[in-house]
């Protein structure tokens, strides 16, 4: 139990029978077949920034379309699926670069500010990475195309930002 | 039943995104830096694969057999397409996680899903009461004027 936890939390998995990351080829016409599945079953557009929203509503006593919690929740159960077939680097407070950089306190405060700017930002724009970006796409829509290109370009130049900012260590 | 339906889909999404490794911060800061095309060909191939499926679907007039007639959703484009997408990218830059990541982290056993998680809901509080007020403020003086002077406007 305990070697298994250490071993889980070293990035390996139960099983180890999936390595990460698995090929895009196959993960992406995966993807477009879920979303285009969501569709065609439910004719409901698929976005998991929506689901906070829903969360939120919920706290205030608005009116909730469960259905985004529901797939909330799936989207836990697949990633937690993923990590007992193949490991999960991240496991416990493991955070990558960003987390060999900075000390947790920090860590988590820089994580929360980001949120924040990540929440509000998808709410403002009125979708995110998936709503805009893969499903809006999908159903070529103008203001989720001009979203998707925002993001991408101001993610992009940040990111540079934040690597001369550090001095080339992020 | 319905229920099943959607955690199945997300199931499947969480699968995908956790599979290709788009809950771990060096994928998406590498993908950023311009380091690793995957996720950029991930979703580009994923649009590749839904955009024909749905174009044909709406064509033919498809009926869900959950949700009725199929109704693609489209937005015009607006000024807070851009607003939006520079608040949304920033975060985006700084944590390497965007909302599907949030939920494929904690499922993976990653704890600092939860720090942006509380981060998220916060946002999306405040960019609704901001929202609201806005409105509030743009049409109180226009009632404030009819009751006060009738022969304005």
């Amino acid at each position: 139990m305990v070697r298994q936890a250490t071993w889980l939390a070293s990035g390996g998995s139960v099983l180890d029978i999936l390595s990460i990351p698995v090929a895009w080829y196959l993960v992406g016409p995966a993807m477009g077949l879920t979303v285009a599945g969501l569709y065609a079953v439910t004719n409901k557009h698929l976005g998991v920034s929506g689901a906070y929203v829903q969360a939120v509503d919920w706290a205030r006593g608005r009116p909730v379309e469960s259905w985004r919690l529901w797939f909330l929740a799936g989207t836990v159960a697949g990633a937690a699926l993923v990590a007992m077939l193949g490991g999960s680097p991240q496991f416990g407070l493991g955070y990558g670069r960003l987390g060999e950089l900075l000390p947790l306190p920090a860590l988590v405060g820089v994580l929360f500010i980001g949120g924040i700017l990540i929440g509000f930002g998808a709410r403002w724009a009125g979708a995110c990475t998936s709503g805009h970006g893969l499903t809006g796409c999908s159903t070529r829509s103008p203001g989720s195309m001009v979203a998707v290109m925002t993001f991408m370009v101001t993610a992009v130049a940040v990111t540079f930002l934040l690597r001369v900012i550090t001095g080339g260590d992020l | 039943m319905r229920q099943g339906v959607y955690l199945l889909f997300g199931l499947a999404f969480g699968f995908l995104f956790a599979a290709a490794g788009l809950n771990q911060y060096d994928v998406i800061h590498q993908m950023l830096l311009l380091e690793n095309f995957d996720p950029f060909l991930i979703m580009g191939s994923a649009v590749a694969t839904a955009l024909p499926i749905l174009w044909l679907l709406e064509r033919r007039g498809w009926r869900s057999p959950l949700g009725g007639p199929l109704e693609l959703r489209r937005w015009a484009i607006e000024r807070r397409h851009l607003y939006g997408g520079v608040v949304f990218g920033t975060g985006w830059a700084i944590t390497g996680a965007c909302p599907g990541t949030l939920s494929t982290t904690l499922g993976a056993g990653s704890l600092l899903g939860l720090p942006m998680v509380a981060g998220v809901l916060l946002g999306i509080a405040l960019r609704d009461t901001i929202a609201e007020r806005t409105l509030r403020t743009s049409t109180a003086p226009v009632r404030q004027t009819a009751d006060t002077t009738p022969a304005a406007q």
